[in-house]
């Protein structure tokens, strides 16, 4: 999920989200069904999370309740209910790439980024998460920045990578 | 055996132009799609069971018979489990990115066979790449007129939609996920009824893992003796993909026919890592108790990993040298399916919470003598009397380690702390 | 219909019925927290687990008997093997490990699954002695809606609450947040748990997580004496239990009447016994007004029994009927009138808000707020004389009385329950009541019309009474005192056969119980009820003998409001 700026407007999902939800709703024979790409979509409009009224507007769009949607979010790791930054970074640090040396990665991180797992950097351009298995153990240590992976991992690499997001 | 065996699944893997429909028709791509589709369905249900390919997504159940469990009811949907979210697997992941039309003939085959008109694909969240991969190869194979309103100009109609799923392994649990496709919280459901009866949108249908609807092309194309030719014995058939990680030189997924002895399957990997000397293996994910070395001539079929005490699961192996702290990694597992956990029943909710309080104590020194005890009574309250699977899942590694490996945990207990350092693996940040 | 046999007790259930409910039908208790007649089936909880037969062959798991389902012969159930205990130790051994040590502030203390089936079926000691405990801070007391109160901590998240509020008040205000060791159940902001079945969920939570802003703290659930009853706060009579100490009501709950409300009542009604305590109390007889000194019970009918037999030369003498009245005392009443010779007698109702009970028939609709006008109606409270004759325009009924100078007419005016309505409390009606020369009073609470009463009747509430109320859907209920009236009330059936009994000593040979005794006399008078006795009512109550109203109401859909009849 790509992250832009906020694209809000007090009705709720703008036109072309709303397009986009519309032809993926089709491909399921109940409303409901479409809530889990309706809230990547919304994410994606909201800047990279779901506020409230986020949420909220999903609901109206579906006609389900709030209680019901905010549920889902709260279920699921890759929705957020919080800002993350422009770049989430998700650093696997389950058995396999703890076997090879995953938590140097997440020292690295720290150090680069001088702030704590799951603080987004003052300037608002990422912020880092230790996550479960991604599956890429062959390529431990490895880590996802937004949508992308980054494999084979070194403290280095790491560096050049971070330094690299805008 | 392995010497002469050709890989089947992972054929197209170097091969780019496999990706696109053209190119993966250059290789009989389709050609079993095109025979299913001139069969009766029931004909094609009896040449897969007659293959005997057990389910590859871990439960290892047969995908024929599952297949042969659909309910009357119409319309019927194939769900294909591309969760893949068990620590140690990506093998799902290399056949989706590297041959999608594999997978799509494989579904559409299966769709054929349980005559269900639409099949999801619930690929988890995380596998941004290989979605829109497959997005693509759908858009390709409908436009061509493989799938869609008349598949393959059979009059069968047959949609194909990638679903993403948006992080949490308990979608990968078949109730789970069809709970997840429905737009809700990903909630393993009460069986009976079976999703072959009251599945996705309460209609009958099958769950297949990527894996295993990847045989059936080859199944079709060249038979199921040929397939049953393959393998330890009649109950254990087919090639395997074995994705292997941890401390070996060449991680990564390998194909060989099911059965294979874990020790050619290391030396295939590179051996260990940095000539480490191997100390554990976990033969099939973080829900596998695991293995001593002791275990090194192990043939890695689903028997027979289930006769030495563990299972085959996904065949994801981990291997682990003996730097590693075995009550560490057992540690991180049980913080794994804590976090997993759905929350809806007791014994998985609060047990892995506490094992996971347990075992990080134990980690750090400060366990003691009755924890082993208490351990094993927890693993017995939540095995078989969980709602779903995960609590028995949760309960194989930490029961394997005070069962298995008990003085290392004692030798927490007494010297009340960790007695393996942390390795580095990079040096001071040089590299 | 299959048969199942569960601990040695065989029994013949309808195919689909699930172990807890068959357990039930042969006095085998299984222990369960999230499983509800009336709700999805989950099985969650796993409280309920049980090992079965299945035609000789043992199911390799223990199964959860709420989401087993009889459906073929030959199973046998057991909950009573080392294996079932082992699995309920352990189950409750998970449930306490993050459970608060709240029991000695607790409202669910005494009435609370967790200890009952800790005591029951779980083991004296914690295993659970490094670790903390997980909690959700900020979320001890926090107002979910107007009603009730959360204490995340102390849920045991079996979720009746989530769905109740979706599936049986189907306002969906309650959600099931995050996922694993800290899931938690809670509002989404700005949309509180807001309708009028609000507190139902504190009636179906199984432990001191969802508690009643109103009755909490008010009370040790094991010093409530708990009697039957009904709601009088509107016409669907909702069975409920008073629960009381030393009469002092502390809370109303909902009592199961699967033909009636279920397992639910509404918000409102919970409140009603609350003016009971608050309004002032009328104790004892009155002569003349409040400033006027007492008169004792004979000296006070003796005197209401001239009044009435010197009527029409000096002007009517009308009766104020009450939709509080039961039954037995509106038929009293309306033989006082017919004593009289008075025609003028009728039944004013409020309005109250509309509200829906859900029971499993499509539930019931109430608009009046008030449980017995039908009765009263039907026990001859009618403009006209008994006899049903049709009321001629010069009659003063409840709105002469209460917005006309219906009032100035009379030379007696009997007020039959000084709390008839939320009139009685104004002082317009007041004053236009008072217009008449003679003012009788009957009623509980000493209200401003009490006060100015010539002659004021002290008698019981309906908490301390028994007697007959018919509901909307003309559905007879009897319900008994919860406690004794206080001061020198006397039952008011008790006063209206002494004061009928100058007008016809026959009167005096009643029997008691007196209510009793009334309620066969009209019964046999009566067409609707034709056939019905007091002693043969059935606790569900029964339906009168309207056929006309019965077929109308069949046709009445949940959404419809039914039009008076």
């Amino acid at each position: 999920m790509s992250v832009s700026e906020p694209q809000v407007t007090a009705a709720g999902l703008p036109p072309d989200a709303r397009a986009e939800l519309d032809r993926i709703r089709k491909r399921y024979p109940t409303n409901e069904a479409a809530l889990l790409p309706a809230l990547s979509i919304a994410q994606r409009v909201w800047g990279g999370w779901l506020p409230d009224e986020a949420i909220a507007a999903v609901a109206a769009e579906l006609d389900l309740p709030a209680s019901t949607v905010y549920g889902v979010v709260t279920f699921y790791d890759l929705f957020h209910q919080k800002p993350v930054g422009r770049h989430r970074i998700r650093v696997c640090t389950n058995l396999p790439c703890q076997l090879r040396g995953c938590e140097e990665i997440m020292e690295t991180l720290h150090q680069e980024l001088k702030v704590e797992e799951d603080e987004v950097t003052p300037d608002g351009r990422c912020s880092f998460i230790h996550f479960e298995c991604l599956g890429s153990c062959d390529t431990a240590p490895m880590m996802m920045v937004g949508d992308d992976y980054h494999e084979n991992l070194t403290p280095e690499r790491t560096r050049q990578i971070v330094r690299g997001l805008k | 055996m392995s010497e002469t065996f050709e890989p089947v699944l992972t054929q197209n893997v170097g091969r780019p132009d496999a990706l696109s429909l053209q190119g993966y028709r250059k290789t009989g791509g389709y050609e079993g799609l095109a025979k299913a589709l001139k069969m009766e369905p029931a004909a094609v249900v009896e040449e897969v069971k007659k293959s005997g390919l057990r389910g590859r997504g871990g439960a290892g159940f047969p995908a024929g018979m599952k297949w042969s469990f659909i309910g009357k009811a119409k319309p019927r949907y194939l769900v294909c489990n591309a969760d893949e979210s068990e620590p140690g697997t990506f093998k799902d992941r290399l056949l989706m990115e590297v041959d999608p039309h594999q997978l799509l003939e494989g579904c559409a085959i299966c769709c054929w066979a349980v005559e269900a008109n639409t099949c999801y694909i619930y690929i988890r969240g995380e596998y941004t790449k290989a979605a829109a991969i497959l997005e693509r190869a759908i858009r390709e194979a409908n436009e061509a007129g493989v799938l869609g309103d008349n598949a393959m100009g059979s009059g069968f109609k047959l949609d194909m939609y990638v679903h993403r799923g948006a992080g949490a392994y308990i979608c990968g649990e078949e109730t789970g996920m069809l709970e997840s496709l429905e737009g809700k919280r990903g909630q393993p459901r009460v069986k009976p009824p079976f999703p072959a009866v009251v599945g996705a949108f309460d209609k009958p249908t099958v769950v297949n893992n990527v894996e295993t609807l990847c045989n059936v092309p080859h199944i079709l194309t060249r038979g199921a003796d040929w397939f049953k030719s393959i393998g330890t014995d009649e109950r254990n058939t087919g090639p395997k993909l074995y994705a292997i990680s941890g401390h070996v030189e060449r991680p990564g997924t390998y194909e060989f026919p099911i059965g294979v002895p874990f020790r050619e399957l290391l030396d295939k990997a590179g051996g260990m890592y940095r000539h480490g000397t191997l100390k554990a293996f976990i033969p099939g994910g973080a829900s596998a108790p695991i293995l001593p070395a002791s275990q090194i001539d192990l043939k890695m079929d689903f028997d027979s990993v289930a006769k030495a005490g563990s299972m085959l699961g996904s065949a994801a192996v981990i291997v682990m040298d003996d730097t590693t702290c075995l009550v560490r990694s057992v540690a991180r597992l049980a913080k794994f399916f804590n976090h997993e956990s759905c929350g809806q029943c007791t014994p998985c909710r609060e047990g892995t919470n506490w094992m996971e309080l347990l075992l990080h104590r134990l980690e750090d020194g400060q366990g003691s003598e009755g924890d082993g005890k208490l351990l094993l009574s927890i693993c017995g309250h939540i095995g078989g009397q969980s709602l779903c699977p995960l609590g028995d899942a949760a309960i194989g590694p930490v029961k394997s380690l005070v069962e298995g490996f008990w003085p290392e945990v004692e030798q927490h207990i007494r010297d009340k702390r960790c007695p393996f350092p942390h390795r580095r693996y990079f040096g001071n940040g040089a590299h | 219909m299959p048969t199942v046999t569960i601990d040695d007790r065989t029994v013949e259930v309808a195919a689909g019925t699930n172990l807890i409910d068959a357990g039930l039908l042969v006095g085998v208790q299984i222990p369960h927290y999230c499983y509800h007649p009336r709700l999805t089936v989950v099985g969650q909880c796993r409280m309920c687990l049980v090992e079965i037969w299945d035609n000789g062959r043992k199911m390799p798991k223990p199964q959860a008997a709420c989401s087993s389902a009889v459906t073929k012969e030959g199973w046998v159930v057991r909950t009573d093997t080392p294996e079932v205990h082992e699995a309920q130790r352990g189950m409750m051994e998970f449930f306490l490990i993050n459970h608060p040590l709240d029991c000695p502030i607790c409202d669910q203390a005494g009435e609370c699954a967790l200890q009952d089936y800790a005591f029951k079926h779980g083991v004296a000691f914690s295993r659970f002695r490094f670790e903390d405990k997980r909690t959700y801070p900020g979320r001890e007391r926090i107002p979910l809606g107007s009603n009730v109160l959360l204490n995340m901590n102390r849920c045991i998240q079996c979720t009746r609450c989530v769905r109740f509020t979706h599936e049986v008040a189907k306002t969906g205000e309650l959600g099931f947040f995050n996922r694993g060791a800290r899931v938690e159940i809670g509002t989404f902001p700005g949309k509180p748990l807001e309708n009028h079945l609000s507190t139902c969920v504190v009636d179906i939570c199984p432990v001191g997580a969802l508690t009643s802003t109103r009755f909490r703290f008010a009370e040790r659930v094991f010093y409530l004496d708990k009697k039957p009853s009904l709601c009088t706060g509107c016409e669907v009579g909702c069975n409920i239990t008073v629960e009381h100490r030393r009469g002092k009501i502390k809370r109303y709950k909902p009592r199961f009447n699967p033909e009636v409300n279920d397992y639910w009542m509404c918000d409102y009604g919970r409140t009603t016994f609350e003016r009971y305590a608050q309004m002032p109390r009328l104790q004892v007889p009155r002569n003349g007004g409040v400033t006027s000194g007492t008169i004792g019970w004979k000296e006070a009918l003796d005197q209401a029994a001239r009044k009435l037999r010197s009527r029409s030369a000096e002007g009517a003498v009308a009766f104020l009927g009450s939709p509080f009245l039961t039954v037995e005392e509106a038929w009293l009443f309306a033989k006082l009138a017919d004593a009289a010779g008075s025609p003028h007698r009728s039944v004013p109702v409020d309005r109250g808000p509309t509200w829906t009970i859900p029971n499993l028939k499509g539930g019931i609709t109430g608009i009046e707020a008030a449980p017995n006008r039908r009765g009263a109606e039907l026990a001859g409270l009618t403009p006209g004389t008994p006899a049903g004759e049709s009321a001629s325009a010069d009659v003063l009924d409840h709105d002469a009385l209460l917005a006309g100078d219906g009032a100035a007419q009379c030379s007696v005016l009997v007020v039959c329950d000084s709390d008839f309505g939320r009139a009685a409390w104004s002082p317009e009606t007041v004053e236009r009541l008072r217009r008449a020369r003679f003012l009788v009073v009957f009623g509980w609470a000493d209200s401003p019309l009490a006060k100015v009463a010539d002659l004021a009747f002290p008698v019981p509430t309906h908490t301390e009474k028994e007697g007959t109320f018919v509901n909307v859907e003309h559905r007879l209920q009897r319900f008994a005192a919860a406690y004794p009236p206080p001061g020198q009330d006397r039952p008011l059936v008790d006063v209206l056969v002494d004061l009928l009994s100058r007008f016809d000593a026959s009167w005096a040979q009643l029997p008691s119980p007196k209510t009793a005794a009334v309620f066969d006399k009209l019964a046999a008078e009566i067409p609707a009820f034709a056939g019905i006795t007091w002693e043969t009512i059935p606790a569900t109550g029964t339906s009168l003998h309207m056929p006309e109203a019965k077929a109308r109401l069949d046709t009445i859909s949940a959404e419809r409001v039914p039009e008076r009849d």
